[in-house]
């Protein structure tokens, strides 16, 4: 599967998946390099429960409201919307069969017929128009208002058409309607899906006692004929990293993500039928500069920060080697860096940093005062601590100041920190929604205290493009004078979790968009 | 007895007034709240968080929310959690009882060891004295969620066959609710117990070289005897106090118990809570603690007359 062949489907329009579904999927998980042996067995047996460790509970269920990460996973086993992301994260069909895109602001989408919703009612077009116009209302104050800003309208054309017209052309629409929970379908008419969720997906929910159990079971009308092939999925909550390890080596989960790589290697190490897959790269760690003000309003005191930065000591300390150098957008998206190609003021030279600071006006090195990090993300901790050495032999001297994470992202978010903050990006289905941080027009950009207008200029064509190679290279420009201004720090780049899972549990794949959209083809052989 | 019984129970009004205003304040007083903290670093428009916030009153003025929070209150009602969305009485009050139970066990656990270990050491003397309290520094040294922690790795690694996460509802299964709760119990017990063990080591020895026991002994009563009717129970009213105390130090160490070994109580409710910043929940269980510890401390008062007759509330 090439990126040209993906190219030619977002950018031409009608395709359809169905008939080569199987393989390709089969093909997807050998590609990911995860248990081959789970393919090569024959037939899949049915019934039985996966029990998964999981470290958050979710806040909310309903798709058009939910703000929080932790939701996600449940989301995307209860729900499906009209295309999703395969193992390669490409975009595929889900709900629709297929798309036209007759010109570059109008989508057409075909529907399958025949799905039922997990109380019964049919799905039509209806529920599309439905699902969005919901999303678009101020009153349901959806995160998902803006994501979908684009949007100018969504009518039906028949039970089994609608049509999207949007204002301009938005490369990322399609990828944000592949996003479980962005871009899923809720059921016309039904009330409260905060706490009584009710989709089209693979599993039905059952039963939430908060901080317990979170239980579903198999969806007799899904769609995708045998599938699921579980009768039951089940999660149980550690908030606790050390009392999921011990769930996961007991067997009381068959399946869970860790945080920290080495965590996850040593446990596989010690377990050989424990199954661990790294997926891909999905997550960034970013050092954030507040630019408003003296000192970090000088270029040259923040190109000296990254040239005084050992990216790669970084990487291979803090993650063993599990990650990539960063730029801000990670591999798994469309121009995301690969971590290998040469980034401006990327190669340490301790030398011309001291020698920019004294240009700057400090020849006998600077004190940056407190450098803010996430107390709760022990990864981002011991990178903090390992910058601090790196700068320090330039000159530059920081204070780590862990902080509580809520009050950390609202000063983040109000420019309200002296010098220096780190806080990792979560996944997110488009490169816009990372890159969108830093323009200049926006309140967030406004916070860190961005002016440049010309790479305002950049973000703004790259939403644009609709075609793959064109948006990569914009988004590769994009980075390069990111890092050139050095207006964002970025360390290395890995995945949000490293899971591990039983190897009694077949048949499943990590997914780059860190949900766990392949429980739905995962059975259970003790 | 019942007069001053009614006064300290009446006392205990304007104190959770004042509670329940200190940790409204407090809490929006920390930075961040739930639309953000939920969010996290979710790409999430300021105009999206504007509207989570004014659906859930957060931007109107402190003293305006609290009041609308007291109003509802004092008609027993304790709001909904921004989290969940249903009530939080609701929720409260099954994670009241599972944190009651452990406390409870875990209280017992550290009663029995405390005045055993406190007892031994103050009888015995010699090696068995230092034992005791070279233990009891090493456990006053190391904190409960590091044993905790210890327990749980040990467990996973040595021990896979023991259920240390298999929490059952008390009535589902009562014995293996019980045996669930025997490990999280007992990490939480064993720092409690050494300050009981210490004070009863302490009061033992102090009682012992008291006249009236010397007078006893002289008189040939039995060593038995002597130990339970004479040192015991004069040597209790100390213990008895710093116990009721320890149970603060109890409810607090079950947060980050709760939080290991995954208990749905109290505790770890309210650790989320305060992660999540759910206002209404963190509200609801700071007045229940206090409710609890004021309450405790008024029992602790009427047990000091029922043990010690120099103690009259007359």
């Amino acid at each position: 599967m090439s990126d040209d062949q993906s190219l030619d489907l977002s950018r031409t329009g009608f395709f359809d998946f169905d008939r080569r579904g199987l393989l390709r999927f089969a093909v997807a998980g050998l590609a990911a390099g995860v248990a081959p042996e789970a393919f090569a067995q024959s037939v899949p047996k049915r019934g039985g429960r996966l029990t998964i460790g999981a470290d958050a509970d979710p806040i909310g269920l309903d798709p058009g409201t939910v703000t929080a990460f932790s939701s996600y996973d449940f989301t995307a086993l209860l729900y499906s919307g009209l295309l999703r992301w395969n193992a390669e994260m490409k975009v595929e069909s889900d709900l629709a069969t297929g798309f036209e895109q007759p010109n570059d602001t109008t989508y057409i989408f075909h529907l399958r017929s025949g799905v039922k919703f997990h109380n019964g009612q049919g799905f039509d077009a209806e529920d599309v128009k439905y699902t969005f116009d919901r999303i678009l209302n101020p009153a349901t104050a959806s995160p998902n208002a803006t994501i979908f800003a684009s949007i100018k309208s969504v009518s039906v054309i028949d039970p089994m058409t609608v049509r999207f017209e949007l204002n301009a052309p938005n490369a990322a629409f399609l990828s944000y309607m592949a996003t479980n929970p962005v871009g899923v379908i809720v059921p016309r008419g039904v009330g409260d899906l905060v706490t009584k969720p009710v989709g089209t997906g693979p599993f039905i929910f059952v039963s939430y006692e908060p901080n317990q159990q979170f239980t579903l079971k198999a969806n007799p009308d899904y769609y995708e004929k045998g599938q699921p092939y579980l009768s039951e999925v089940v999660f149980r909550f550690f908030k606790d990293q050390a009392s999921l390890t011990s769930a996961l080596r007991s067997k009381a989960i068959d399946m869970t993500w860790f945080k920290d790589p080495k965590v996850s290697a040593q446990i596989v190490r010690t377990s050989p039928d424990l199954v661990s897959a790294p997926g891909k790269t999905t997550r960034t760690f970013p050092v954030w500069l507040n630019m408003k003000a003296k000192p970090l309003n000088d270029v040259r005191v923040r190109r000296a920060l990254s040239l005084a930065t050992d990216r790669q000591a970084c990487l291979e300390t803090v993650l063993g080697g599990s990650g990539k150098v960063a730029a801000m957008v990670p591999e798994s998206h469309v121009g995301g860096y690969d971590g290998a190609s040469e980034m401006p003021y990327y190669k340490t030279d301790i030398a011309a940093a001291k020698k920019l600071l004294a240009e700057a006006g400090y020849p006998s090195g600077i004190d940056l005062g407190d450098y803010i990090v996430v107390a709760a993300n022990p990864l981002d901790v011991a990178c903090a601590q390992i910058l601090q050495q790196q700068w320090a032999e330039a000159g530059i001297k920081v204070a780590i100041k862990p902080m509580e994470t809520a009050p950390l992202i609202s000063m983040w978010l109000k420019g309200e920190f002296a010098t220096l903050m780190s806080i990792a990006l979560s996944w997110s289905p488009d490169p816009d929604a990372i890159i969108s941080r830093i323009i200049s027009t926006g309140a967030y950009g406004k916070a860190l205290g961005m002016t440049d207008t010309a790479l305002d200029a950049m973000i703004v064509e790259a939403r644009t493009l609709l075609d793959r190679t064109k948006r990569a290279a914009a988004y590769l420009a994009i980075q390069k004078r990111i890092a050139e201004q050095a207006y964002v720090l970025d360390i290395y780049q890995y995945p949000l979790r490293w899971e591990a899972w039983w190897n009694y549990a077949k048949g499943y794949v990590p997914l780059a968009a860190n949900i766990r959209s392949f429980v739905r083809t995962t059975w259970i052989d003790k | 007895m019942i007069r001053l019984v009614a006064l300290r129970l009446a006392l205990m009004l304007p104190i959770l007034f004042g509670v329940s205003i200190v940790a409204f304040t407090l809490m929006r007083a920390l930075p961040g709240d739930f639309a953000q903290a939920s969010a996290g670093t979710t790409a999430i428009s300021a105009e999206a968080l504007e509207t989570i916030r004014r659906n859930l009153g957060l931007d109107r003025p402190v003293w305006q929310q609290y009041l609308g929070w007291l109003a509802h209150a004092l008609t027993g009602d304790l709001g909904t959690s921004f989290v969940t969305r249903r009530p939080v009485a609701g929720e409260l009050l099954p994670r009241l009882a599972v944190t009651g139970e452990l406390t409870l066990i875990a209280g017992l656990m550290a009663m029995i060891m405390g005045t055993a270990t406190g007892l031994a050491s103050a009888r015995l003397r010699g090696a068995t004295d230092w034992m005791v309290r070279g233990l009891n520094s090493l456990l006053l040294a190391v904190p409960n969620f590091v044993i905790a922690t210890l327990i749980v790795l040990l467990a996973g690694l040595y021990f896979p066959q023991l259920a240390i996460f298999n929490y059952v509802a008390f009535v589902a299964d009562p014995a293996g609710n019980i045996t669930g709760l025997l490990l999280p119990a007992l990490s939480l017990a064993l720092t409690v117990s050494v300050t009981i063990s210490e004070n009863t080591r302490a009061a033992v020895l102090e009682v012992a070289s008291q006249d009236y026991v010397m007078v006893a002994r002289a008189k040939g009563l039995r060593r038995r005897t002597i130990l339970v009717h004479y040192l015991v129970r004069n040597a209790l009213t100390p213990v008895v106090t710093v116990t009721g105390l320890q149970l603060a130090a109890l409810l607090g160490g079950s947060i980050l118990i709760e939080t290991i070994f995954t208990v749905p109580g109290m505790g770890q409710y309210l650790f989320d809570s305060v992660a999540n910043r759910d206002y209404p929940a963190i509200q609801a269980i700071v007045l229940l603690s206090a409710t609890i510890v004021l309450l405790v401390n008024v029992l602790v008062d009427i047990t000091y007359a029922r043990i010690d007759a120099r103690v009259s509330y007359e």
